[in-house]
């Protein structure tokens, strides 16, 4: 036998072999390989991460860092906020938030909280500087301008003004 | 030369006896226990009955390949099975954990969207310029609303990859069987000239999706031509972009996954559209597994090249003894050819020298992908349809 037919054979035994291997070991060690790599899901589903919160007397606004879009991403860039928890929250949440941390007040945000969770939200964002945009009886209709309730959060994204 | 459509029919070789094809169904009888044996106690034992079904149809058709020569025909019943059954678990967890198949956009901000294989090669690009996973999922292997993550799923996908190299499209994938199934409804094509440019449309659609998943960052596909969407979650359409999305993949679903496939008895949709498939092709390189034709042997009578269901042969390729890379080693040629000359291949070794074990070996390594990926999935789908019953 010619050695490129045995180095065949042999590829082809490690191959039945490493099928065997695949769902004890294999499997298992590219998920976490893949696991390891330091990606993350892109910031415009995710939000981005969570910089600072704002705790009142009965629930917290956490402030997420402003999300820019990527090349031709056909969204505006925004910033997410999310109060927490829902049960907490009165009927009607109106709060003037610090977005940037400076002090002063950036946006005003009014929203309902129904007590059944399949109502859908709408919001109304009143800007109180030139950074952010207002927005008027918003639902889900975009990723960077919406209101939508995410397990215990009720989660907004307000667009940014651009630059 | 004939041409006509044919469904391949049983090689000339002699069946084995039942003592030996039994032989060499154990290890795949094993094997098959091994990935059913569930030692939980259940409630309810749909499941357990679903696996136990599933084990046997598992082993049984691997019996039939081993007794009679044939691999497509009774790899077939899996692939078919596998294509109608996972539409029926699928839906069923997603109408249990949401309600409704329309994937809300609450869902993607969750990362609750569940991952499958198909955008794979359209992350890669975004991935490498920015980390960033163009994909509403949850990347941690317990995370994404079917329990495994984009982790879970890259991680099956590059393992079984590494086995079956462009394999994965007929012993893997769970969406192929539908058009499968379909193709080998009538007796024969009604539409039997097809230009053979077509072939060059899975790439057409593989770069245009990877550059525009690029510039736009999102998984393109699935936003916007995914024909299976139309069997699993659609985009829940918000705006008028959000029903012409869904109008897409049903339109692209009724013609290349149901019309084609009927009218040419190929999978018209792995062969002419599919990205991923053009993606995994690359990797039949890496395989040391393929078909090949013995021209000592071949006529060519060119029915091996009527019956490749995704014109992975053409009368040039027949010539040069060998397949298309886009071949899905399916074993269509090989049970189609009257003479025994296309045959499965080990690289490195003669074509003509042991084509028999060559099978033995790739059919080894990927029915025992098949019965751990996809026979799960029939499981799953099996147990849904049994709790009516149980």
């Amino acid at each position: 036998m010619k050695l490129r037919a045995k180095l065949g054979y042999s590829a082809a035994g490690i191959t039945v072999l490493v099928a065997l291997l695949v769902p004890f070991f294999l499997m298992g060690q590219f998920t976490k390989g893949f696991a390891s790599l330091g990606l993350h899901v892109d910031e415009m589903y995710s939000g981005g991460p969570k910089v600072r919160t704002i705790q009142t007397a009965n629930y917290s606004i956490d402030i997420h860092r402003p999300v820019f879009p990527h090349m031709l991403q056909t969204e505006k860039p925004f910033v997410q906020l999310d109060w927490k928890p829902v049960s907490a929250l009165p009927e009607h949440v109106s709060d003037a938030v610090d977005v940037d941390g400076d002090g002063q007040s950036d946006i005003r945000v009014s929203f309902d909280v129904p007590k059944d969770a399949k109502t859908p939200l709408r919001v109304n964002v009143e800007a109180l500087n030139s950074h952010y945009q207002s927005m008027q009886n918003v639902g889900k209709e975009k990723f960077s301008s919406l209101i939508v309730r995410v397990d215990d959060a009720i989660v907004v994204r307000v667009p940014l003004a651009c630059p | 030369m004939a041409t006509k459509a044919r469904t391949p029919k049983a090689a000339a070789m002699a069946p084995r006896t039942i003592g030996r094809s039994l032989l060499l169904t154990l290890p795949i009888a094993f094997w098959s226990l091994l990935m059913f044996a569930n030692p939980q106690r259940h409630s309810n034992r749909a499941p357990q009955i679903a696996s136990l079904i599933t084990a046997v149809f598992m082993i049984v058709l691997f019996f039939m390949m081993m007794r009679t020569g044939n691999t497509y025909r009774w790899r077939r019943w899996f692939f078919v099975a596998l294509g109608i059954l996972f539409p029926v678990g699928f839906i069923h967890t997603v109408m249990v954990m949401r309600g409704t198949m329309g994937l809300p956009i609450e869902e993607m901000i969750a990362g609750r969207t569940p991952f499958c294989y198909l955008p794979i090669p359209l992350l890669i690009l975004p991935a490498a310029f920015t980390k960033s996973l163009v994909f509403p999922g949850s990347i941690l292997p317990s995370g994404g609303m079917s329990g495994a993550g984009m982790a879970g799923m890259a991680g099956l996908w590059l393992a079984v990859t590494l086995v079956l190299g462009k394999g994965w499209c007929s012993y893997a994938c769970f969406f192929g069987g539908i058009e499968e199934g379909m193709a080998s409804v009538p007796p024969r094509a009604k539409l039997r000239k097809i230009d053979p440019r077509w072939r060059y449309g899975p790439w057409a659609v593989l770069l245009a999706m990877v550059l525009l998943s690029l510039a736009l960052f999102e998984p393109a596909y699935c936003m916007w031509l995914c024909p299976f969407k139309a069997v699993s979650e659609y985009v829940a359409a918000r705006n008028t972009v959000g029903m012409v999305q869904n109008g897409i993949f049903v339109v692209l679903f009724a013609g290349l996954v149901i019309a084609l496939p009927l009218l040419t008895k190929k999978r018209t949709q792995c062969a002419f559209f599919c990205p991923f498939g053009a993606f995994q092709s690359i990797f039949n390189k890496t395989s040391v597994f393929d078909v090949k034709i013995d021209r000592t042997r071949c006529s060519p009578c060119l029915l091996c090249k009527t019956a490749c269901p995704t014109m992975s042969l053409t009368d040039e390729s027949i010539v040069r003894g060998e397949t298309l890379m886009s071949c899905m080693k399916c074993g269509a040629c090989v049970d189609a050819c009257p003479k025994q000359a296309v045959v499965w291949h080990i690289k490195g070794t003669e074509v003509a020298g042991k084509p028999e074990r060559a099978r033995l070996l790739f059919l080894y390594a990927a029915w025992a992908m098949a019965v751990m990926f996809g026979g799960s999935i029939i499981a799953e789908g099996l147990a849904t349809i049994l709790h009516v019953f149980v």
